[in-house]
């Protein structure tokens, strides 16, 4: 074989292997997944940047220093979507809208695909709260299994592969 | 010639008097603000409108953190004990009746397409069920920032309507 030859071998092979890895990956949650906490979380402060892992009954997330524990067993809704979020944000995203040529703007073209995780829990005196996590692509729907298996109910009982399916069609995802 | 100016004084005086007064007499006619010693946040509803889960939470969320930042000081959460024995409780019952999903990415793109906007219908109860208030309050997000932006949106209108009808013991 030429050094041709296994210069186009190699390349597909990382090709395949880069097609094949991340979704993998996103099948197959074992320990803490990255995710944003939207808003809900008692004591912790919204779009606050942490790690989810179900445990011992509990959700678990990790923010810095500090965590919160979400009973499974006190969770009455577990409810997951799909999203979508500019590819470049925070501030460089802000200042790319003023970008010349309307440059910002092409930027917000690229969007990258995120899950969302939605819990309904109730505290120890009864009242309801809600917090909105979102995530990488794939993982909701494994912490929700894992919520499940572990005590948390759930109004929308969908297989993951139905359940995807039917998130492409849902209000969840944005108009395109 | 005098009395033409005089004339002319007093009709812009008495002009002048009413404009002045209007005001006034708008505040005077105002209704008298509704004691409410605590209110009660009941999840929001949209059985009539597919709304998906985070906007569901995220107007229920937003609507109890702008109420405490408004003044009032016991907000109670849907199902909470407590609020069972309180005295003057108002409960806030909201219903989606209409909801545009929008694109952050039109949005984004476009500048004048993709908004999203959410109305729901907030009605303020007595705990036996008497209807004491009742209106429609919109959020929308138009320019920019997330869908789930609306949801801040109505809850800070949403709050307005409660301070201006209802008074807290501290806020009289």
């Amino acid at each position: 074989m030429t050094f041709r030859g296994i210069t186009v071998l190699v390349g597909l092979a990382s090709l395949f292997a880069g097609l094949v890895i991340p979704v993998a990956n996103a099948q197959q949650v074992s320990g803490p997944v990255k995710v944003v906490q939207l808003t809900g979380l008692a004591s912790v402060k919204d779009n606050a940047k942490g790690t989810l892992q179900v445990e011992n009954g509990q959700l678990h997330f990790v923010h810095g220093k500090a965590s919160s524990d979400v009973s499974a067993s006190s969770i009455q809704d577990v409810v997951t979507g799909a999203d979508s979020q500019r590819a470049v944000g925070g501030t460089i995203g802000l200042m790319s809208m003023a970008a010349p040529y309307g440059g910002g703007r092409v930027l917000s073209l690229f969007r990258a695909k995120i899950d969302t995780l939605t819990v309904q829990y109730r505290d120890a005196d009864g009242g309801l709260h809600g917090a909105i996590f979102t995530m990488p692509v794939g993982t909701s729907e494994v912490i929700k299994k894992e919520l499940v298996a572990q005590g948390a109910h759930t109004t929308s009982d969908k297989e993951p592969a139905a359940a995807s399916a039917a998130s492409s069609s849902t209000p969840n995802k944005e108009q395109k | 010639m005098m009395k033409r100016i005089l004339n002319a004084e007093i009709r812009l005086f008495l002009l002048t008097a009413v404009f002045a007064a209007s005001p006034l007499l708008a505040q005077k006619n105002k209704p008298a603000k509704i004691k409410a010693a605590a209110l009660q946040v009941e999840m929001i509803q949209s059985d009539e409108i597919k709304l998906p889960a985070e906007f569901q939470v995220a107007l229920y969320e937003n609507l109890i953190r702008q109420l405490e930042k408004n003044g009032f000081s016991h907000v109670y959460r849907d199902g909470d004990r407590n609020a069972a024995s309180v005295a003057e409780l108002v409960v806030l019952h909201s219903t989606v009746r209409g909801f545009k999903a929008g694109s952050e990415k039109a949005r984004q793109v476009t500048t004048v397409s993709g908004a999203t906007s959410i109305t729901v219908h907030c009605q303020f109860t007595s705990p036996d069920g008497t209807s004491l208030l009742e209106r429609d309050v919109n959020g929308k997000v138009r320019f920019f920032g997330g869908n789930l932006k609306a949801t801040y949106d109505f809850a800070k209108k949403a709050a307005h309507v409660a301070n201006e009808n209802f008074s807290t013991p501290g806020t009289e």
